[in-house]
């Protein structure tokens, strides 16, 4: 039982981490990044080769491929989406505009690591020795995890709740029409919050390839699950995107354990659908 | 000194804003009157850089504004309280006001400002912590003006700030604003409100069809023909 309490937090903390970058992008640059997994998956091979190559342990690959992925998606904001932010009529058109060309980027970062890395399943040994927690066995790369996930969703609530600088992005993201008046650079607004999106998905990356096997392909997968995170938790919330990623790691593991491994899936999207049927915007979204 | 000067604004083929020209004194309150579509709001929006300027310029103490993007206008001087208010409406009174203060003239002085705020508004001092939209359009207009008095703005435009408030809300609204431009601040006010707006202004124009038709001082449109036939019912 413990366990899979545990197991299903770990699972959950990455969801959630992963998830605060998507729904960052989406609420305040009003990108909707269908690329945002193959970030991660990158960042996972990133990880892989510093820690390989180099004996680069996974934690200090942080301070390489975070600040590699903040500048990364700085540059693909600047050429690829700014364009596309200038010409859109409304928030709308920029939405199904970023949808289609982020559809594109997501096969060039793809076929870029196919190149590299081939189709294989990779992964490396790190940490990977059993921590007891209240009785049960745990591997350490899996609390590493969780508790870095956890920390980084503190700090960024906090940065957004409490600081002058935070309240101006979340002013962005509820009032964009109204925000320029307040004399905040919403263009600027908008770029360093795609950036920061495309950091927490380097993070993400780094710290799910400490405990999982990760292929060129995979991206899809991540991509869709902190999609369903992020409007379960309400479209823009980064409270609600670490609620929902907690709950629905908890659901997966505990489906997987108690009732049939291959209905993890069915049951992510049944509560996906219910909990929509209920709240249609989410747990934390504005009506 | 606050200078329209010809100032036109286009929406595709369509002429919101007609050659307007004007003037606004530090400390002087000037309501632009006009009915609806006149081009009162387009014209308030062109100079906070809202929408795009076609021809004509707007300049503030002999300092070019048109051009400049609506978040260093703010910067530059200019503060605008648009239709609908233009607060973070999902945040707290405490928080818009400091976010008001966010352009870098502003930063310093943000204690002050906000105290001199609480003084015109005490209702807001004790609202501090609730979130605007529970609040009534009355009060919410307050958080409005005292959201642009933060930027320390040299003007301050208001789009019908009377709009959908009760008659005795309306008055107290004017009084206040009459202490802001004690302050020194130059207001442009465009109303329909006519004698509200006419009794605390210092001087007015009359818009229609994005020209303007006439101006003088308030005491003077109070009892123009034109104003009486247009917006007081002929009655005087």
């Amino acid at each position: 039982m413990l366990e899979h309490v545990v197991n299903g937090l770990v699972l959950g903390g990455t969801y959630a981490l992963v998830a605060m970058g998507l729904t960052i992008q989406y609420g305040i640059a009003r990108i909707m990044n269908l690329s945002f997994g193959d970030t991660i998956i990158a960042a996972c091979f990133g990880t892989y080769v510093l820690f390989s190559t180099l004996q680069i342990n996974p934690i200090l690959a942080l301070a390489v491929v975070v600040p590699l992925g903040y500048a990364a998606s700085l540059l693909i904001y600047r050429v690829i989406m700014k364009p596309l932010v200038d010409r859109a009529p409304s928030d709308g058109a920029l939405e199904v505009d970023s949808i289609l060309v982020t559809f594109g980027l997501l096969f060039a970062i793809q076929g870029v690591l196919l190149i590299f890395f081939g189709g294989g399943y990779t992964s490396y040994s790190f940490l990977n020795t059993p921590v007891n927690v209240l009785g049960t066995a745990v591997a350490g790369n899996r609390l590493l995890a969780l508790g870095l996930s956890l920390v980084i969703a503190a700090v960024l609530v906090l940065v957004l709740y409490r600081s002058r600088w935070g309240m101006m992005l979340r002013a962005v993201a509820l009032a964009p029409q109204s925000a320029p008046l307040f004399g905040i650079d919403t263009d600027r607004a908008a770029r360093t919050a795609f950036a920061i999106g495309g950091a927490l998905a380097a993070t993400g990356g780094v710290v799910v390839s400490m405990f999982q096997t990760f292929t060129a392909t995979g991206g899809v997968v991540f991509t869709m699950k902190a999609l369903i995170v992020v409007i379960l938790g309400g479209k823009g919330s980064v409270p609600g995107a670490i609620v929902a990623g907690l709950l629905l790691g908890l659901v997966e593991t505990f489906v997987a354990a108690y009732v049939d491994p291959g209905l993890t899936l069915a049951a992510v999207y049944t509560v996906f659908l219910v909990l929509l049927l209920v709240r249609p915007n989410g747990l934390f979204g504005k009506a | 000194m606050l200078e329209l000067e010809t100032l036109t604004v286009r929406y595709g083929k369509h002429l919101a804003v007609d050659g307007v020209s004007l003037t606004v004194a530090p400390g002087e309150v000037v309501v632009v009157l006009g009915a609806n579509g006149a081009g009162k709001s387009s014209m308030l929006k062109a100079v906070a850089g809202m929408v795009p300027t076609a021809q004509g310029a707007v300049r503030l103490h002999s300092l070019t504004l048109s051009g400049m993007p609506a978040h260093k206008l703010a910067n530059a001087g200019i503060a605008l309280v648009p239709e609908g208010r233009g607060l973070v409406d999902r945040m707290t009174v405490e928080e818009n006001l400091r976010l008001g203060a966010t352009p870098p003239r502003a930063r310093g002085s943000e204690a002050e400002t906000m105290a001199q705020v609480f003084d015109i508004f005490p209702r807001l001092a004790e609202r501090r912590g609730q979130i605007v939209r529970t609040m009534s359009g009355g009060e919410q207009q307050m958080v409005a003006v005292g959201r642009a008095m933060m930027s320390k703005p040299d003007f301050l435009l208001l789009d019908e700030p009377s709009l959908g408030l009760a008659p005795i809300v309306v008055g107290d609204l004017f009084k206040a604003l009459a202490r802001v431009r004690d302050t020194g601040v130059g207001l442009l006010i465009v109303e329909q409100n006519v004698r509200i707006s006419l009794r605390h202004a210092d001087r007015g124009y009359l818009l229609e069809a994005g020209r303007i038709t006439g101006a003088g001082t308030a005491g003077e449109l109070m009892t123009d023909d034109a104003v009486q036939n247009a917006f007081l019912g002929g009655t005087a």
